[in-house]
This record gives structure tokens, sequence and C-alpha cells, in this order.
């Protein structure tokens, strides 16, 4: 049974304007990209002045003077609109970076440098030939196409062990057509969502 | 324009038309193709299944409405799961869109009427918190000082289970779907690398690749990858839903898209070879 919910109409005419895109741009679709980038604007300024209240004013008012440094650093980043002081917003980034980095590369050097080199650094023996396969090839792609970011050496590229990056380039090749068919059953993955709900939700085909 | 180009030209209308007919006869008449259960998922569900009953997880909802058909599935399943299990849940939201997701995956986990979960006890949703990393190093660090109130405004010293929390070593497992890199990797950073906390993530299809390394390494403890592990999910939790019809819909697509992909090589290299022919 056809749905009832004005919400649902509303949420199927979006849907089917958007794909309408894909056909051919048109008016409809026009309407539907502006519509979205109002409501998702809107929410994103309700969202930032919530957090503001939750974790920054609520300190304040709790007493908690040190949340002022964080909100004085937050306008400053505003200067950068004003012709003579706009150098003062490098400070507030500055901060965000330093803090950015700081909180983040001490996992990234354990996660991305130190885990990595163990995992790929493994006996290449495994218990199956499988496994011994797959160690294999963890470890020719990983050499190789690590030799073919070596640019401060031609002689890696043009002489006899030319073939070394060439075989990390085609490895490299393969992991981005796997990349790729990721990428097309995301997209697909997405719109099928849509497709369940408009049999489903709004024209009740399917349950 | 030789046959071989014509092949090539297929107008788009046509092949977006045969793509959304393979949505919709799957859709309407499902194959019922078995689920293979990947190994990723398998981790997954093992590593929530062997925590010990009332044991806290940490949940990000790091997504929102355009990863939600995706990576919604793969919550409604893990949290059915966890609620199975008796586990403690603490619900954050690392996305901006998040905190609209939680009613749209609640809605369908029913953990009052389905598992006598209480809020407050057995659940509680903290929404939105910004500064991605920023906020998990803060909500792991320090929960009672990163966090004031929870999604509905109740002091958190009014909430049983955040109580219970003490530091990091509370959480007995951190769980997290999202369709951003930089969430997917700083939950790495921040619970696995710095504090040692088993991990377990959920992704885009399209993100897996670049994700798995951290899988391989024992970073990550399980992957959701997209859609396929939601379905697996489902087929383990024995809650069938949207992920198993799914499928169904993208193993017809990705079936149209090879024979594209067949289609398009066979144009190129038969118009290269007439092209060849015709200058001898």
């Amino acid at each position: 049974m056809v749905s009832t919910d004005v919400g649902v109409w509303i949420a199927a005419f979006f849907t089917i304007v958007a794909t309408s895109y894909a056909f051919r741009d048109n008016i409809f679709f026009r309407f539907a990209e502006y519509t979205f980038i109002g409501a998702a604007a809107g929410h994103a300024i309700v969202m930032g002045v919530k957090n503001i209240i939750l974790y920054g004013w609520t300190h304040i008012a709790g007493g908690e003077p040190s949340y002022w440094i964080p909100i004085i650093l937050g306008i400053l980043i505003y200067t950068r609109y004003h012709p003579k002081y706009y150098w003062i917003y490098r400070y507030p980034i500055a901060f965000l970076v330093g803090i950015g980095v700081g909180i983040s590369i001490r996992g990234a050097i354990h996660a991305d440098f130190i885990k990595q080199i163990a995992a790929t650094a493994k006996p290449l023996i495994a218990t199956t030939p499988l496994g011994t396969l797959n160690n294999i090839i963890v470890f020719v792609g990983t050499v190789t196409a690590l030799t073919h970011f070596i640019f401060t050496y031609e002689g890696i590229h043009k002489g006899a062990a030319g073939w070394i990056p060439k075989i990390g380039r085609w490895m490299m090749l393969a992991a981005f057509g796997g990349a790729f068919g990721n990428t097309i059953m995301t997209r697909f993955s997405m719109y099928q969502g849509r497709i369940i709900f408009l049999l489903r939700d709004w024209l009740g085909i399917i349950h | 324009m030789s046959a071989w180009e014509k092949l090539a030209a297929l107008p788009r209308e046509i092949v977006l038309t045969i793509v959304l007919i393979a949505m919709i006869v799957p859709a309407i008449r499902p194959f019922g193709l078995p689920i293979m259960v990947g190994k990723m998922s398998k981790d997954w569900y093992n590593t929530v299944d062997s925590l010990p009953e009332g044991s806290i997880v940490l949940f990000d909802i790091g997504f929102g409405s355009g990863g939600y058909p995706t990576l919604g599935p793969c919550a409604v399943a893990a949290l059915h799961q966890m609620f199975e299990k008796h586990l403690k849940i603490v619900i954050m939201a690392t996305a901006l869109e998040g905190s609209m997701m939680y009613p749209l995956i609640m809605e369908k986990v029913k953990p009052e009427k389905n598992y006598g979960a209480e809020y407050g006890k057995d659940y509680v949703f903290l929404g939105y918190i910004a500064g991605e990393q920023t906020a998990m190093a803060a909500v792991l660090g320090d929960i009672h000082t990163a966090v004031k109130e929870d999604y509905y405004g109740t002091p958190i010293e009014q909430i049983p289970l955040l109580q219970e929390i003490t530091g990091p070593e509370s959480f007995a497992l951190v769980a997290y779907l999202t369709t951003s890199g930089g969430i997917a990797e700083g939950w790495v950073y921040q619970a696995y690398s710095r504090y040692k906390l088993p991990v377990v993530g959920g992704f885009l299809s399209m993100m897996t690749p670049s994700l798995k390394p951290y899988y391989d390494a024992g970073a990550l403890k399980g992957i959701l990858d997209g859609i396929k592990g939601a379905a697996d999910m489902e087929y383990m939790t024995r809650h069938p839903g949207d992920a198993m019809r799914a499928t169904d819909i993208l193993s017809a697509t990705q079936t149209i898209v090879l024979i594209f992909i067949v289609i398009g090589n066979i144009s190129y290299w038969g118009s290269r070879l007439s092209k060849r022919e015709g200058e001898k």
C-alpha cells in the first residue's frame, strides 16, 4: 500500500529528483540540491552553536574560566576577514594544527609505522600454503612498490634492476583496480538503500 | 562510426536504465543467493562474542545520511549482538549527522522491548562530540571532563552507566562505523595505539582496502566491510534486514557492471584492431 505519510512522500520526491541528474541536469534536481545544501548548512550551524554551549559555555558557567581560552581562540579565527588585523588568525590556526598533530602523531607512529613494518616483516613460510602465498605477495608488493618511489637514484628505474619498480607499479595498479571495484560496490550499496525505501516505505510493493 | 565505436557510445540513459532495472527486480523478487560470511566480519562477531556479560563498549556512529544505507544495517546488526550479549553500550557520534542517525538505528534495535535494556543503565547516548581525534582522546582519557550531559540533557552524574567508567581501561571494546578516513584512523591511533584497547571498525567498502592493513597488523580485531559486512552480521546474529536483501541487488548490479566493462573492452580492442587493419 502506498504510504500516506507526507514525510515519506517528500523523501521519495527528493530521491527521484536527485536520481534524475544521472540522466540529465534539470531544474528539479537543482531545487533538491539547493534544498539539501540549505538544510545541511542549517543543521551544521545549529550543531555548532549547541557544541559551543555544551562544551564551552556549560564549563564556564560551572566555574571553569580556562574554557574562555578556546572560545577566544575561536573568535580570533574570524579576524582573517579584517583587512588590518587578519594576521591574528594565524595564532588560533597554529594552535589547532599543533594540537591536531600532537594528538594524532603518537598513535600514527605506532599504528602506521611500527605495526605495519612488524606485520610486513614476518616469515614468508606460513602454516598453510595459501598463507605462504599471501606472505610472498605482501613482501614482493611492499618491496617493489617502495622501489617505485625511489627518485633520487635513477639507476633503479633504468638499469638492469628496472623490472623491480615495474612490478611495483603493476602491484599498485592491481590495488587501484581493487579499490575501484570497492568504490562501485559502495556507490551501488548507497543507492540500493534508496531503491528499497522507494519500493517498501513509499510504494509498499515489498515488505 | 564503426560498429565497435557505436558499442562504446551506448547512451548513458540506457546504461542507467538497465542498472536501475537490475536493482529493482531482485528487490521485488529476491534470488536468495547464499551468504558467505567473510573472515573480517566473523572476527568482529567473535571479538564481541568473547566479551563477558556487563562489559562496557564504546560505540561510535561516525556516519550521516549518506552512509546510512550501508552502515545503518551494520549498526543495527552490531547493536543487536551487543544487547543480546547484555553488554553495556556508551554510544557517541563523531559525525555531525550521527545524532540524527541514532534514532533511526534504535527504532530498529528496540533495546527496551527486545532485550529489556534500560536507558542510562545499559546504554547511553552522548550525542555528537566535535573534534574527531580530539573528541576521541577526550572521551577515552576522561569522559567526566569531556562530557557534562548526555544527548537529552541529563547530567552525567545522574547516569549510572557513566559512573562505572573510571578511565580508558573501563572500556572492554571500542566499536565504530564511519564514512570518514580520519575517524577510521583516529580510533586506531587513540584507542589501540594509546590505550591498547581492542578496536573493531566498519567502513564503506571503498575505504576497506586502505584500512585493511590495520586489521592485518592486529590493530583492528574485526572489520565490517560495507553492506557485505552488514549482511554477514545480519546472518550471524540471525536478524535478517536490509543488508541481506541488498546482497541480491548488489550481485545483480555488479554483474551488469561486469558485462558493461567486458563490452567496453571488446569495443576498445575491436576498434583498435579495425583501425590497424585500415592503416594496412
